[in-house]
């Protein structure tokens, strides 16, 4: 590690720092505009689209892609499904860090950032929001806890660091609660305003909805970012997180595979409810069917034919494909089908800032990740704590 | 390798911008549904095959006129669909009689598809072939078909072109010959027999003015005599109809009908004491000067030409629908009863300014009635000839006098100076008996509206109503106070009273000046 | 890898679960609110208005609000459909509708629902439905998530979006505070013609349903607002479609509250139901494991226990065998001496 760093004062303008530098500054100059102007300098927001993709990308793409955390650690302490175990830390980092920049870019999108707060103080319980505030503030501190471990040993806190193992499987059954009400509670956000989300879109089972496809989406990150970080901290990693990587990645796809055909059933029984056939033949109705036939059968297919015959590209390829529909799902019900009914001209479209300040918030992540898994014992086991879990 | 996920990063993100551009550009508005109304008057729903059972597909939007200009470039008439026997048109497509479901399908399928195709393969511009393209879930076209009317420029241009022979259209039919014939004096519209259905062999109306007109204005045509229209927009489309040439005056019809009745509420020869069932006084009623009011017999007289009280009993019977004399008399909300009649009027432009304020029921003050219950039955039992009835009546008719009633010009105050929004504008000077003079001369050519505002005050009460009539009715301010008075929450407050009967009045009257606040409320110059 | 029937089972469970949420969102209460007796409200008879904007102008100036660029005495305004914003509270927009002579006016203001979606979805109880009548909002505990102008139907709420700090939601309240003194409206107060009406909301329905009754024709037979959204207690009659003037009407009688409370009252379910359920998967999980770990070690002293006799049986045997053969040996011994000692004496 250290000579590494060594070299790394050579080499400082490398490819990632460039580009993310250059993010960071960007981005640093819209957030000063942003809180010495207002929102109305930086986003395209108007009274009748009053949330843009701050919400919809930011907070409810950004929340669906952590659930890896929840859903990886649930699989191996409670389904008791030890083979997986290496994917847990991994797993655990992305959800907190992904949650900790979901509160990051709320910031940016409330009007005064500093009173986020104050639901705990005023409890606004009818309010599915105040569900999700007090479960991602919950949830953040879970994910902190069950990460503990790793900077512990880092940091050498042995006794500490047995305290936080302990906690590992009532941090994991909260964990897992939690995700479960504020996944849902994303989609219940929307049922207050049947008249403005396309009916297709619109269902009394959104929360089952969004909470489905956030497995999903847990699953497949799980799989797409251990892709990734098989190519970038390869180096990082010890024998037996290279080893159970290829289970890893056939387990979950299976589980995705038979989540996804499950999840298609429902939409359709979505569908059916609200006795919505007739639109299927209207432009909306074909944007619904390229999403739930090519976003949703159509990877479940792909991962079936990827764990069966062992096809491990095919299965990564088919992570980032589902991935993607789980971002178009949830921009569909906040922004494309939301205010429908309104003429084209008063529809919104981000400004350039706001894609800015989201594409910053995400660099920031991956910076993030890059410091910690380079340090911490995230790929590989402690050499003083193997077989301690 | 690097390389290669950059490049698998970049493509994500681009797919999903691309993804989220197309999405909201192309989707837009859910209203997108300005599909431009196309309407015609020629436009047909070929449905025939309901009469047997359910539809298999959509019914077929035919346009009759586009047909017959295709068929008219070719030198052929409506022979070429419609089958013909001496000299008859039948209206039906290639065929006498609905026969079968599959032989009607059949006609029509043979019909146009050989047509269509013969004119495609001869390289001509023709319809479709194919099943879609005549049976279309979509209508496009919406009918703006007029309802064709026969009214009495039209009935007197024929009977004069056809020599007063009535004979050529009125008939009546013999059940027992099972024959039509003519009943000299008998006849009646075509309506009363010639119901919208077709029942056993009695002819709807549609079909009935279809054959007798069609096929007499195409015989007619091909003697190169002049006649009516033959296709659809002749006589269905609203500009066509208003080209008909109208005669003006139009000379009285000649059916026997009296100029002057006695509207009694019992029928005669009744056989019981009919005087005693009459209990109203009697009306006289100007039969001539009403049908030079309207454009048919069939206004009033809507289901025959018997005089009222045959179906409508005092009491109501089956062949009057339990509709009763004083209904059918004083019903509101339609043209056929008297005061229903009446009461259209009144949304005249010169009427509406203050009759729209005043509601339509036909309920009025007792004293009204007798403006037109103006016969005494103690009058009429004094009467010992017939004839003398007919008298009585006339001489109440000229008793009237129809002409609208002020007081003094020097009783009618000229201005009133409205102060009430003193605190915004200049007080408002208010022209009152210039106002009242263009009401009155806006009506002093009309008889009903004279007749019935023949009394001095009456044409007061539409701005001071709620009072009793007298020469110095209340002002505004003497009952309008307050807005929102809890106690008396129908009543507006004085502000609201002014605009809404002011403003409310020209807006009926579609006076568009004044307009604006400051054409009334001048404002306040200077303010020291 | 096949998987086990009770780990089958589990999951089973939780889908069941799972699938609850959606479906009890239909089991809500049967108590249906009514609004508060005596509450006020405001009838509006867009047949009486004439589109001064008066009550745009008195709007203005009651509420302190920012002088609009152009006059309000500017009908230049109507060409376009405005809707309310931050800077007003309430606007009128002129219709031409098909078959009218005349444009129709309407205004535009917040409803003040009985059970309003802004004051439900609002996490820092920002909304109050008070008992006038009024909706009012609380600027000093406001966050600025503007979940308020998602939810309101009406498209009501505007947002300050231009100010840096403590930006708020704009919009009408019923002149609350000049209300609660006993005064009228701003722009009802303004109302030359009386399109406006203000009283109790149950006093508004009985005007409104007598001027239909009154006057049939010059009115369509609805009131909207007395069943829309669950009832507003700002209420509207009109000559036209209110489709034709821009009113929604597809918005239904359900009161906003009522669109999530099935999905609310499934979180104590999850809460509740969730860990009970998770700790039994995990019981069984765990269990499973120690049972097979207690196989293997039964296993691994079954095969150690045999090992044991049969190497004692063979060490017993080799003893046998040596000890046979020492004595054979002895003997031999002992025969041989004696066999010497015969020798000898012969």
């Amino acid at each position: 590690m250290s000579d590494k760093a060594a070299n790394d004062a050579k080499t400082w303008f490398t490819p990632f720092n460039v580009i993310s530098g250059t993010i960071i500054i960007i981005g640093i100059v819209i957030t000063i505009l942003r809180f010495t102007r207002g929102l109305g300098a930086v986003t395209n927001l108007s009274d009748n689209n009053p949330w843009g993709i701050w919400i919809g990308f930011d907070l409810l793409v950004g929340v669906a892609l952590a659930a890896g955390g929840y859903v990886t650690s649930a699989a191996v302490y409670i389904f008791g499904m030890k083979k997986y175990h290496s994917a847990v830390r991994p797993a655990v980092l992305t959800g907190f860090l992904g949650y900790a920049l979901v509160v990051v870019a709320l910031n940016y999108d409330v009007g005064i950032p500093w009173r986020l707060p104050y639901p705990f103080i005023y409890q606004g319980t009818t309010s599915f929001l105040f569900e999700v505030a007090a479960c991602v503030a919950l949830y953040l501190t879970v994910l902190f806890l069950e990460f503990m471990p790793a900077p512990l040993e880092w940091l050498g806190l042995k006794k500490v660091r047995e305290l936080a193992v302990k906690l590992t499987m009532v941090l994991t059954v909260l964990g897992v609660i939690i995700s479960t009400l504020h996944q849902s509670s994303l989609g219940a956000i929307f049922l207050i305003a049947p008249s403005k989300l396309h009916p297709l879109w619109y269902s009394p089972y959104l929360p089952t909805f969004f909470f489905i496809s956030s497995i999903i989406a847990g699953l497949s990150m799980v799989i797409f970012e251990s892709t990734l970080s098989h190519h970038y901290f390869a180096d990082k990693m010890d024998e037996v997180h290279i080893k159970e990587n290829e289970g890893v990645t056939l387990g979950f796809g299976k589980a995705a595979s038979l989540v996804l055909a499950g999840y298609f059933m429902i939409k359709i029984i979505g569908i059916a409810g609200g006795n919505n056939w007739n639109l299927l033949g209207t432009s909306y109705g074909l944007w619904f069917l390229v999403e739930l036939l090519g976003f949703v059968a159509l990877p479940s297919f792909l991962y079936a034919v990827g764990v069966r015959n062992k096809d491990l590209t095919l299965i990564k390829w088919t992570a980032v494909w589902t991935v993607l529909g789980v971002v178009i799902n949830r921009l569909n019900v906040s922004l494309i089908a939301f205010n429908w009914q309104l003429p084209s001209s008063q529809r919104y479209f981000p400004s350039w800032m706001e894609i800015a300040i989201s594409v910053f918030v995400v660099t920031v992540g991956i910076v993030v990740f890059r410091f910690i898994v380079t340090r911490m014992p995230v790929f590989y086991e402690h050499p003083d704590y193997k077989d301690k879990h | 390798m690097n390389k290669g996920k950059y490049l698998l990063g970049f493509v994500c993100i681009l797919a999903v911008s691309i993804v989220f551009i197309y999405s909201t550009r192309i989707l837009g508005s859910g209203q997108i549904s300005d599909v431009s109304s196309r309407s015609r008057s020629d436009v047909i729903q070929i449905d025939k095959m309901t009469a047997f059972g359910r539809l298999e597909k959509p019914p077929v939007e035919f346009l009759h006129n586009a047909h017959t200009e295709a068929l008219a470039k070719k030198k052929m008439d409506c022979t070429a669909c419609h089958l013909t026997d001496n000299d008859r048109i039948f209206l039906k497509f290639k065929r006498i009689k609905d026969t079968d479901r599959i032989e009607v399908m059949n006609i029509y399928h043979k019909g146009c598809i050989s047509c269509h195709g013969e004119m495609k393969a001869a390289g001509e511009k023709a319809g479709p072939v194919e099943c879609d393209g005549c049976h279309k879930e979509k209508t496009l076209y919406s009918s703006s078909g007029q309802p064709m009317g026969f009214d009495k420029s039209l009935h007197f241009r024929h009977s004069e072109v056809q020599d007063k022979k009535c004979e050529r259209c009125h008939h009546e039919y013999d059940e027992k010959a099972k024959k039509l014939f003519y009943a000299k004096g008998k006849e009646g519209t075509c309506r009363y027999c010639h119901q919208t259905e077709t029942k056993d062999n009695l002819i709807s109306m549609r079909l009935a003015s279809h054959i007798a007109c069609i096929d007499c204005h195409r015989k007619n045509l091909s003697k190169k005599i002049a006649a009516g229209p033959v296709n659809c927009l002749g006589c269905h489309d609203r500009e066509a109809q208003q080209k008909i040439k109208k005669i003006s005056p139009v000379p009285r019809m000649d059916m026997k009908q009296p100029d002057i009745a006695l509207l009694k509420t019992a029928k005669k020869g009744s056989g019981v004491d009919t005087m005693s069932l009459n209990r109203m006084n009697f009306v006289p009623f100007d039969h001539k000067a009403h049908e030079s009011y309207n454009d048919s017999c069939r206004i009033c007289h809507h289901e025959s030409l018997k005089p009222c009280n045959e179906c409508h009993t005092l009491a109501g019977i089956k062949e009057g629908k339990e509709v009763n004399l004083e209904k059918a008399m004083h019903q509101v909300n339609t043209g056929r009863s008297c005061q229903g009649c009446h009461v259209l009027k009144q949304d005249d432009e010169n009427c509406a300014g203050c009759h729209a304020f005043m509601g339509k029921t036909s309920r009025t003050e007792d004293e009204l009635c007798l403006q037109c219950h103006m016969v005494p039955v103690s009058e009429k039992k004094k009467l010992l000839k017939p004839d003398d009835e007919k008298m009585l009546a006339t001489a109440k008719l000229l008793s009237r006098t129809p002409v609208t009633g002020t007081y003094n010009e020097n009783d009618i105050p000229e201005k009133v100076i409205i102060k009430n929004l003193s605190n915004k504008y200049e007080a408002v000077d208010f022209p009152h008996r210039k106002i009242i003079n263009t009401l009155v001369s806006n009506i002093k050519d009309n008889k009903l509206a004279g007749y019935f505002h023949s009394q001095e005050g009456t044409i007061c009460q539409g701005c001071h109503h709620n009072s009793p009539v007298s020469k110095k009715p209340p002002q505004c301010g003497n009952c309008h106070g307050k807005a929102f008075d809890e106690k008396n929450p129908l009543k507006p407050g004085i502000m609201g009273a002014y605009h809404l009967q002011c403003i409310g009045c020209h807006k009926e009257m579609d006076i568009k000046k004044p307009a604006g606040c400051t054409d009334c409320h001048k404002k306040i110059k200077d303010k020291m | 890898m096949s998987i086990s029937r009770r780990k089958f089972l589990g999951w089973i469970g939780a889908a069941g679960i799972g699938s609850t949420v959606g479906k009890s969102a239909l089991a809500s209460g049967n108590k249906h609110f009514e609004g508060y007796p005596g509450s006020f409200g405001v009838l509006h008879d867009i047949s009486r208005c004439v589109g001064c904007r008066s009550c745009e102008a008195a709007c203005n100036k009651v509420n302190d609000l920012p002088v609009p660029d152009k006059a309000f005495t500017d009908i230049s305004v109507l060409d376009e459909k405005r809707r309310t914003t931050s800077k007003a509270y309430t606007v009128v927009n002129r219709y031409d509708v098909a078959g009218k002579k005349e444009p129709v006016f309407r205004k535009n203001q917040c409803n003040h629902c009985l059970e309003p979606a802004c004051a439900s979805v609002c996490f820092v109880r920002a909304f109050k439905k008070t008992p006038t009548g009024a909706v009012t909002y609380d600027p000093n505990v406001c966050v600025g998530c503007r979940y308020c102008m998602i939810a309101c139907p009406f498209e009501i709420p505007a947002y300050e979006y231009n100010k840096a700090l403590e930006p708020r939601v704009m919009k009408c309240t019923m002149c609350y505070p000049r209300i609660s003194k006993g005064q009228l409206p701003g722009c009802v107060e303004a109302c030359p013609v009386e399109a406006l009406t203000f009283g109790k909301r149950e006093d508004l329905l009985m005007i409104a349903r007598e001027r239909i009754r009154k006057y049939p024709d010059r009115y369509i037979n609805h009131i909207y607002g007395e069943t829309e959204m669950g009832g507003t207690n700002w209420l509207y009659i009109s000559g036209v479609a209110f489709s034709d003037i821009g009113m929604r009407e597809d918005l239904g009688v359900t009161p906003a509250p009522e669109l999530t409370s099935g999905a609310l009252a499934a979180v104590p379910v999850v809460a509740g139901l969730w860990p009970v359920l998770l700790m039994g998967i995990y019981a069984i999980s765990k269990r499973k494991e120690s049972i097979s770990q207690q196989e293997i070690e039964d296993a691994v002293r079954a095969v150690s226990d045999k090992a044991d006799s049969e190497l004692a049986q063979a060490l017993a045997k080799a003893r046998k065998e040596q000890e046979a053969a020492v004595r054979k040996e002895v003997r031999k011994a002992l025969e041989e001496a004696a066999r010497s000692r015969d020798k000898e004496d012969i």
